[in-house]
């Protein structure tokens, strides 16, 4: 017999069925890794640290434009789901209590982030080896792949929380993309790990693989933002008269 | 509480904006009947049905479903047993009506079989591979009713079920809805701001005007009200009030009438000879019915949409 959460997460992916919104996240970093790629190879001569090198010019793009934004979406088309059709009725109506219902958005907004990061690193070693590195793969991708996903569950858990408030698809997806974008501002003026948009591509060492992370703020700063969003998101839910129409 | 009802309100209430929109209904819903939620459009219907399924909070009074008292804690205990069509239905149009009950399957934890069971009811078996976008809206209405319907609930909670269908969808939805006490053993609140359709569905009806619920009881009760009279129209208005007096008939005037109280055929005829042997002209001779209709109008103010 399933659980509340169990029952929630299966609900979700059943309204995720053909739903060709997965498409982005395999196609925006294929885009970033053959800029990325192409950028490198022409300036090979100046990138002289094969692996760390492909790496910055892979990560730069995808970190602090694409990803957020790609995030952004498919937070937007979760809770697009139940803001058309008065499907906010059915929803609050469900006999599962209002936090599993939101754990099941937020699981699968998870899940296609950490499908979405294996895809970039794969795209990642695939375009190295094409370029010629025949070096071992870095060994520290792992703990980018680590940090950079901690880092991204803390932007899902903001935009579920804007997406759930806004009804509109396109101005959480908006905030997300201007999120990123101002992520590279902070970093640079090294505020980055107290800022949501920034702990992802912190996390992944974009554009900066030499990045000595101090691990634990990155950590717990990630899921403080979690706790914090769920928990808005949660009380929103449980507070506010979401009318379907 | 009496245990005899599944829904009761105490004094239920809700502003907006300032406006009461629903103003201390004492809503009492007796179990295993189909209980009409009268009213025009705007009058609070929908929100007093939203309050009854934890989807609009009271300002004021309370709920009791089953005896159970509706609050936060008893939320998922109470939605377990209640299925509801609020508004107009709830659907993901890029998926199959199946599909569609899948999910509310997978959410009220009841048994796959019931999706069969539901679209037989609802008659969508055949299409039920088809895309809910592709649905008419007679069929996304029936898709509705059979999300309500899954797992069998001891109530449901139908807002408005025929909005928007055609006459022979409007049929339908009725002959499903009227069946459903007797073979199911759900209880039904069904609202409508038709009299009609409440008149041919329910056993017992609320009547709902400006948040205030102004008539409860039942539908027999209601038609009870309905008065029968017989109105003249002739050419000398006066002489013929006093033929009446004479013969003990009490009759008032309204506009260019007499209206009687409902006198045997005999009487009339009678009447209509004397007049005439009067040399009073007698232009029209009508039985009139105080309607259902007149009687929902008096309750709910003229103004009101049918």
């Amino acid at each position: 017999m399933k659980t509340s959460y169990g029952k929630a997460v299966h609900a979700e992916r059943l309204k995720l069925r053909r739903s060709p919104v997965w498409l982005a996240f395999i196609a925006l970093p294929m885009i970033s890794a053959f800029f990325g790629t192409f950028n490198y190879l022409n300036n090979i001569e100046l990138l002289k640290s094969e692996w760390l090198s492909l790496w910055t010019q892979h990560s730069l793009f995808l970190c602090y434009f694409f990803m957020p934004s790609l995030i952004g979406t498919y937070c937007s088309y979760l809770w697009r789901l139940e803001h058309t059709r008065h499907n906010w009725n059915s929803f609050l109506t469900s006999p599962i209590p209002l936090s599993a219902l939101y754990f099941g958005k937020l699981t699968h907004a998870v899940w296609m982030t950490v499908l979405g990061n294996l895809w970039i690193f794969f795209l990642y070693y695939i375009c190295g080896r094409l370029s010629g590195l025949n070096s071992p793969f870095p060994k520290e991708a792992v703990s980018w792949f680590l940090f950079g996903t901690v880092g991204a569950v803390a932007i899902c858990s903001v935009q579920l929380f804007l997406s759930l408030i806004i009804r509109s698809f396109a101005i959480p997806i908006g905030i997300a993309m201007a999120g990123g974008i101002f992520g590279l501002l902070v970093t640079n003026k090294g505020m980055g790990l107290r800022y949501p948009y920034s702990l992802y591509s912190m996390g992944m060492r974009a554009n900066n693989p030499n990045l000595a992370l101090d691990a634990s703020a990155h950590l717990v700063n990630s899921l403080t933002y979690v706790f914090i969003f769920t928990a808005l998101s949660i009380l929103w839910l449980r507070k506010h008269e979401i009318s379907a129409n | 509480m009496s245990t005899q009802n599944l829904i009761e309100t105490h004094n239920l209430t809700k502003v907006y904006s300032k406006v009461r929109c629903v103003d201390s209904v004492n809503m009492q819903v007796p179990s295993g009947t189909i209980y009409g939620f009268l009213g025009p459009n705007g009058a609070g219907k929908s929100t007093t049905l939203k309050m009854i399924l934890g989807l609009a909070k009271p300002t004021a009074g309370n709920i009791t479903l089953f005896g159970t008292p509706v609050n936060e804690k008893n939320r998922i205990k109470l939605l377990k047993q209640t299925g509801s069509l609020i508004e107009s239905p709830s659907y993901y149009g890029h998926l199959t009506g199946e599909e569609n009950l899948q999910i509310i399957q997978t959410l009220k934890g009841c048994s796959e079989k019931d999706i069969d069971k539901v679209l037989k009811i609802v008659r969508l078996e055949e299409a039920r591979k088809k895309l809910v976008n592709h649905y008419s809206l007679g069929m996304k209405q029936r898709l509705g009713l059979a999300a309500a319907l899954l797992g069998f609930p001891k109530l449901l909670i139908l807002d408005e079920p025929t909005n928007g269908l055609d006459p022979a969808g409007i049929q339908e939805m009725r002959e499903l809805i009227c069946s459903l006490p007797s073979e199911y053993g759900i209880t039904v609140v069904v609202s409508s701001h038709l009299l009609s359709e409440i008149d041919q569905m329910a056993d017992h009806v609320g009547i709902i005007r400006k948040g205030e619920l102004v008539y409860q009881n039942t539908l027999e009760s209601l038609h009870s009200h309905a008065k029968q009279q017989i109105a003249l129209r002739v050419s000398h208005t006066a002489i013929a009030l006093d033929l009446l007096r004479q013969d003990g008939i009490t009759a008032t005037q309204e506009d260019d009438y007499l209206l009687l109280p409902l006198v045997d055929d005999n009487y009339v005829a009678n009447l209509c000879r004397q007049l005439v042997s009067q040399n009073i002209s007698l232009y029209r001779v009508e039985k009139r019915e105080k309607s259902l209709e007149d009687i929902f109008l008096s309750l709910t103010g003229k103004e009101s949409s049918l």
